[in-house]
């Protein structure tokens, strides 16, 4: 029908299933964040930690090359573990400031006009909402972060060979699961202060707040305390201990590494109900 | 016509609903059945009006009692009554920083319809609400009127079998008001798509609906089927005597009146189709009693609305 005849008539075309109306949200929140050349490019840069890691593992073993740059084959002590732990910390960095940038407009953008209520009044349920809208930062992260960081992993057991993978299979898990875990906390975290704080430079700096601040407020209480009471508010002391106890590497604090997962957990769980108050598909006036 | 869902069932079906928020009863064991193009929900601010769609739609849980919404129970079927609606809240509700178009497409994908059909019926929409010159402007920058066409484009965008619209001629001018209503009025007699319209406004309800549901204070004041009304043509006459005369309500009541007496001299009666006023002069002659004043009009909704806002 040309639109000019002005005319409204019902749809009597297919239907998407009803689960699938969750992705639309992804889809369209994805193409608003990538319609910022400014993001774009940033995120290009995000991605520069997992292209140094891929040609310095390509390159460790690549010995012709090497001789041609006049290093050899121990140039960096081997890839060790410590490679892949100050590697692991250069993907989530940016991973965090990609939360930052993309996470405050998220939900507030909805909120702050009422749209809520026009997602809602449709098979859409909050549930489903904010599924959609952490798959938005799932999708963004995963490919800087652990999609990245299996791939120099995998790539250094195919190089190296003689069972290397297997033997250091805790540098994969500590890539898989670290990161999916970070991603976790970080977009419930983001998304609950989005929902919160409408305003985006206040969002932002909420975030920041939570992060730095609170981590130094936690390291006031070990220190008046002298104890690592303090690191249960550390959130990323919390994530910090729990990739390195993956790796098999050294932990900070006298905390057991479960008190970090119960910090990480209760970030979570606040961070859902957070959601669970705010989520309304209209305005709750008292 | 056809005068229930498409699938024959009433469009809306009111079982005992009660909804209460905190301790307070919103609304009250409402009990009705409606099966009508379309339904206006009356009543004055605060009424619970705009709480008994929400409740349609799911954001409030019935505490008691039930509801059928185009023959879907709402307690376990809430996702397929919302994907047969199409709902234009009261309040503002938009995306502020996308195009119009983009928005309305927006909403179609979540209604389900696959992204080239969306963006097609999308434009149509907007066309159709008339904001089609306006379709790549952000809906951020439109006037009031223009947010309130374009809510209306996002509730009708996927053709659902019912719209809700509450309060559409909020905030809009005379002359857009009157396009609201022509809209919504076109829409009803395409006979496609089922109306609730909840409105505090008499004349838009009068003019749009063929079925009424008038709240008050949560609990139904009256309901009335406006269509049938009009079809059994019946006149309502108010009269002014000189003095008050028992003998010419006697005489009148002889015609087949119904007579209720507003005051004393003061009469309004309900006519059968086959009197007309000429007898009342005639009758009013014979007893020689003087009319002063004789007003023949139908029961308007406003009748109908003060007399169950006095009621209850």
């Amino acid at each position: 029908m040309a639109v000019y005849e002005r005319i409204w008539r019902r749809y009597e075309g297919e239907l998407t299933p009803l689960h699938w109306r969750g992705a639309v949200i992804t889809k369209y929140a994805l193409a608003e964040a990538f319609s910022s050349r400014i993001f774009a490019a940033f995120y290009m840069l995000c991605l520069l930690p997992t292209v140094i890691g891929v040609f310095l593992v390509y390159l460790s073993h690549n010995v012709s090359l090497l001789e041609q740059v006049g290093l050899t084959k121990e140039f960096m002590g081997g890839l060790t573990s410590v490679f892949f732990q100050f590697l692991f910390l250069w993907q989530a960095l940016p991973a965090f400031f990609v939360a930052v940038i993309v996470s405050p407009s998220l939900i507030a953008a909805d909120i702050s006009n009422n749209a809520l209520s026009l997602y809602l009044s449709r098979p859409v349920n909050r549930r489903d909402y904010v599924l959609g809208k952490m798959a938005v930062l799932a999708l963004l992260l995963s490919p800087i972060t652990w999609m990245g960081g299996l791939l120099i992993f995998i790539l250094q057991a195919y190089l190296e060979g003689n069972h290397w993978g297997i033997e250091n299979w805790r540098i994969g898990m500590a890539y898989f699961v670290g990161h999916l875990t970070w991603i976790v906390v970080i977009s419930l975290l983001t998304l609950a202060i989005s929902a919160w704080v409408r305003f985006k430079p206040a969002a932002r700096g909420a975030l920041f707040g939570i992060i730095f601040i609170l981590s130094g407020f936690a390291q006031a209480i070990n220190a008046v305390t002298d104890t690592s009471m303090g690191d249960l508010i550390h959130l990323t002391r919390a994530i910090v201990n729990v990739v390195m106890s993956i790796f098999g590497g050294p932990t900070h604090g006298d905390l057991p590494i479960a008190f970090n997962w119960f910090t990480l957990a209760a970030t979570c769980v606040l961070s859902i109900w957070m959601l669970h108050r705010k989520l309304r598909a209209h305005e709750v006036v008292k | 016509m056809n005068k229930s869902a498409d699938n024959g069932a009433p469009v809306l079906e009111l079982d005992g609903l009660t909804v209460k928020l905190g301790r307070r009863t919103i609304l009250d064991q409402l009990e009705a059945s409606f099966s009508g193009r379309a339904i206006g929900l009356l009543g004055p601010n605060g009424a619970g009006k705009t709480t008994l769609l929400r409740t349609l739609l799911g954001f409030y849980p019935p505490t008691a009692g039930g509801a059928k919404v185009l023959g879907r129970d709402l307690s376990i079927e809430g996702k397929q009554i919302r994907a047969e609606i199409g709902y234009m809240p009261e309040s503002d509700a938009f995306i502020a920083n996308i195009t119009a178009v983009h928005f309305i497409r927006l909403m179609a994908e979540l209604s389900g319809l696959p992204s080239e059909s969306a963006l097609e019926r999308a434009h149509e929409a907007l066309f159709y609400v008339g904001l089609g010159e306006a379709r790549y402007r952000k809906v951020g920058t439109f006037s009031t009127g223009m947010k309130q066409m374009v809510k209306l484009a996002q509730a009708l965008v996927h053709g659902p079998r019912l719209l809700m619209l509450d309060e559409p001629t909020n905030g809009l001018d005379p002359p857009a008001r009157k396009r609201m209503i022509d809209l919504v009025s076109d829409i009803r007699d395409r006979g496609t798509s089922r109306i609730i319209l909840s409105s505090h406004l008499l004349g838009d309800v009068e003019t749009v609906c063929d079925e009424v549901l008038i709240l008050k204070n949560g609990a139904i004041a009256d309901s009335c089927d406006l269509e049938a009304d009009r079809q059994a043509n019946k006149s309502f006459v108010e009269v002014d005597l000189e003095t008050p005369n028992d003998d010419f309500e006697r005489a009148v009541a002889a015609l087949g009146c119904e007579i209720a007496s507003l005051e004393p001299g003061k009469l309004k009666l309900v006519m059968p189709a086959e009197v007309s006023t000429r007898e009342l002069w005639i009758a009013a002659d014979e007893i020689g009693v003087g009319i002063r004043r004789l007003d023949l009009k139908r029961d308007s909704l406003q009748d109908i609305f003060l007399r169950a806002m006095e009621d209850h």
